[in-house]
């Protein structure tokens, strides 16, 4: 069986929820005995200008046959207007200016999108559903396509150029069943063939060193945020509700945002930014943490709660997020919060009440073990691409080839 | 505050609801956050804006109805626009200009300002009005809808066994499409239609028969029958096997479902639907169900009548599924067969059948 990857980036420099899903189910399915796996990508690393920087052509990653393709255009500043423009209504925006935003966000790859008309795979996993080279790739494609949608609740789920592509695939693969249920009330998909996946979890790779003195922390306790820090990831509420927190509570606890950095560091003495830390590093601060805070409303997945989980630590998440509070419902592994009080309240049970703590974490822990375990995993999406592929040629297509749009003023990143 | 501390049995398929466990520990932390707001120990305002940051990085479709008072004040504290531009500055110079723009232009802006404000505030109170309405509703629709039947009183089905299942096999042998087992539990009918070669899946809502089907490697997920035919294309179908629950959910969830199905079905769709008799209904349906379901099974001929009104035709009835079970006579016995047929014949002619399976195909 031959299965292609069509992702927008590809590779372990790449920061990206998806994108990192995507390797590290194509490296554990070119390991099974059988499967040929291939990705096709762009040279693009980062996906705010879409920038050449990879080589085009062949490479092999940690087993994976990669090929690269040059995007047509960086990213356009007119891409922003039109953002814009739609984000307010975007139910209401034609099927012209749907398409155009889709093309605008890009990549837009022609060379990618020929070599998938051409391919000789057996299935196509596209991820994620927001880019343009899963709209081509689904329009495109000779073979039967699965989307890993990857979606959230977010503008541009309510474009109406998204309709057609996710009427034309042929399987989904969703994170969760929070994912699932999104994705059938917006486009109605209801009776395509379709899997609750996830994603497996490695097991921590830490040394044993205490968290609190990588920190700097000198042996205090901290609650701690794993991800890249970004206010639309609720980081700018977190440092708000955990300063509030402080002021009613004072004591030992800090608060530890662990990952790359969007914006300026906060300056609280309680409050510490690591930026980007090593693999090793993560899981030791991850450990020594007393709760691992997902402040973020807009995940479709969230691997770092499971990371969490299996390094026995109680997560504490948003409430506004289906996908984790999905998680922490179905396992009983954590507590959330929709307001200040509620994240008060929640803080200072978990700080103050150790086997509280114990509990969450050991029952989210069996969750994780139980359910994304990689090998049973993997068996299940091998035996799903199967039925997919079983299910024989695609139906008639509603979606075309995106337009090739590169007019417009470059947009160049200002950090 | 600090009630629930360790979860029991923590590990294990079997072990306590996690949901149950997690919803006392929130339980006892909302109770202690409504006594601190009651107390009043955070300045108002300060609590308003911190809950309008918690909405700011929230989708809106995410807030669901309990948010929706809370965004209603964020409407309301937007509605007012403050016409005192700040004229601070660095520089000496930049704060009398600014001040004297401010002074010159105060009437013109004061005059906008005024409208804007108006405006506002009768969008804020029309916003008001219709979330009042809308809870008035939502209070009046959950008052008249039926209890929830426990779902302990309701057997998880596992039809694959059943004496009806080959028929339904045979009879969803020609659709060209996928085909829709609602409540299938574990997936054993599902199963059995696949290996059927028809293009089968299910959903139900019991989570743990969901697991196990799925684990299984059946396109199998956990959902309840009209919620996902809510999220079907209209004519996606090629065949449904109607829920179980069909037969005594409540008259209005019946018709629902039935319009629904109906409309889902392509033309030339076939349609199974499984139920017991109404006298096998009282003969043999669990206690508690017989006892808490708002509704009763229809005669099969009803059935025939109802789903005529959605396009659909029966094109087949079969009974089966035991009868009443009359004692008969050892045949050994003297006349034991005179009198055995007898019984039959009673049983045929009185109590029949406990079960029925109908066929219909969608014809317009």
């Amino acid at each position: 069986m031959k299965l292609v990857f069509v992702t927008p980036r590809y590779g372990p420099s790449v920061v990206g929820g998806a994108e990192t899903a995507a390797r590290m189910l194509a490296e554990r399915m070119a390991a099974r005995p059988g499967w040929q796996v291939e990705v096709l990508t762009s040279c693009a690393q980062d996906h705010l200008t879409w920038e050449n920087v990879e080589p085009a052509g062949r490479s092999d990653l940690a087993g994976v046959s990669v090929r690269r393709f040059p995007t047509a255009s960086r990213r356009m500043r007119e891409y922003f207007a039109l953002d814009g423009q739609l984000r307010v209504a975007p139910g209401a925006a034609t099927m012209a200016q749907s398409r155009e935003w889709v093309a605008r966000n890009g990549p837009l790859c022609p060379d990618l999108v020929d070599a998938v008309a051409a391919t000789d795979a057996d299935v196509v996993a596209c991820y994620p559903y927001l880019f343009a080279t899963t709209v081509d790739a689904v329009a495109a494609s000779p073979v039967p396509v699965v989307m890993h949608p990857a979606a959230h609740d977010e503008m541009a789920l309510y474009l109406r150029s998204f309709r057609r592509t996710f009427r034309d695939v042929d399987g989904f693969v969703y994170h969760t069943r929070a994912e699932r249920r999104l994705v059938q009330r917006v486009f109605g998909v209801g009776n395509r063939p379709q899997i609750e996946l996830g994603l497996g979890v490695d097991p921590p790779s830490g040394t044993g060193r205490s968290g609190s003195e990588l920190l700097g922390l000198g042996g205090r306790p901290y609650l701690c945020y794993l991800g890249r820090v970004d206010s639309h990831k609720g980081c700018t509420m977190l440092a708000e509700y955990f300063i509030r927190y402080k002021d009613r509570h004072p004591g030992d606890l800090a608060l530890a945002f662990v990952g790359p950095l969007s914006g300026p560091a906060v300056d609280h003495p309680d409050i510490v930014s690591t930026g980007m830390v090593s693999e090793a590093d993560k899981w030791d601060i991850l450990a020594g943490a007393t709760a691992m805070v997902s402040s973020s409303a807009y995940e479709s997945f969230s691997l770092v709660v499971l990371e969490a989980w299996t390094a026995g630590v109680p997560v504490v998440v948003n409430a506004a997020c289906e996908a984790t509070m999905e998680h922490c419902r179905r396992s009983g592994g954590g507590l959330w919060f929709d307001s200040f009080r509620t994240f008060e309240a929640v803080v200072e049970r978990l700080a103050g009440t150790p086997d509280l703590a114990a509990a969450l974490a050991a029952a989210g822990r069996a969750y994780t073990e139980r359910f994304y375990a990689w090998p049973a995993l993997i068996e299940r999406y091998a035996s799903y691409l199967d039925q997919v592929v079983a299910r024989g040629p695609r139906a008639r297509l509603w979606t075309d080839r995106l337009p090739v749009i590169t007019s417009g003023t470059p947009y160049v990143r200002e950090d | 505050m600090g009630i629930v501390t360790a979860m029991p049995e923590l590990s294990g398929a079997t072990s306590a609801d996690p949901s149950d466990y997690l919803q006392q520990v929130m339980a006892e932390i909302d109770a202690e956050v409504a006594r601190r707001r009651a107390s009043g120990d955070l300045p108002a305002g300060l609590e308003r804006e911190l809950d309008e940051l918690f909405l700011e990085f929230s989708p809106v479709g995410a807030q669901g109805q309990t948010r929706l008072r809370e965004s209603l004040s964020l409407v309301d504290g937007s509605a007012y626009v403050d016409i005192a531009v700040p004229v601070e500055s660095n520089k000496r110079a930049g704060r009398l200009v600014k001040r004297t723009v401010r002074s010159l232009t105060r009437f013109y802006v004061d005059f906008v300002v005024h409208q804007i404000v108006r405006f506002a505030w009768a969008v804020s109170r029309l916003a008001h009005q219709l979330v009042d309405r809308l809870e008035e509703l939502e209070s009046e629709v959950a008052a008249l809808r039926p209890p929830p039947v426990p779902a302990a009183a309701v057997p998880v089905a596992d039809d694959g066994g059943a004496w009806w299942a080959p028929t339904a096999v045979e009879a969803l042998g020609p659709a060209t499409g996928r085909v829709l087992h609602a409540e299938c539990g574990a997936g054993s009918l599902v199963a059995a239609m696949l290996a059927a070669g028809i293009d089968a899946y299910g959903v139900d809502p019991s989570e743990p028969a969901v697991e196990t089907a799925a684990a299984a490697g059946l396109d199998v997920r956990a959902e309840g029958a009209a919620d996902h035919l809510d999220v079907v294309p209209t004519e996606g179908l090629a065949g449904i096997v109607m829920p179980a629950s069909l037969q005594w959910c409540d008259p209005t969830e019946r018709a629902r479902l039935v319009a629904l199905a109906a409309s889902r079905l392509a033309v030339g769709g076939i349609l199974v639907l499984h139920s017991s008799t109404p006298a096998g209904w009282v003969r043999r349906a669990p206690t508690l169900l017989a006892d808490l379901a708002p509704g009763r099974p229809l005669h099969a001929e009803t059935w025939a009548h109802l789903l005529a009104e959605h396009g659909l035709a029966v094109t087949s009835t079969r009974t089966g599924g035991g009868s009443a079970g009359l004692d008969r006579m050892d045949g050994a016995l003297p006349g034991a067969a005179s009198v055995n047929a007898a019984i039959d014949l009673v049983e045929q002619a009185l109590l029949g059948p406990d079960e029925y399976l109908v066929v219909a195909t969608r014809e317009r």
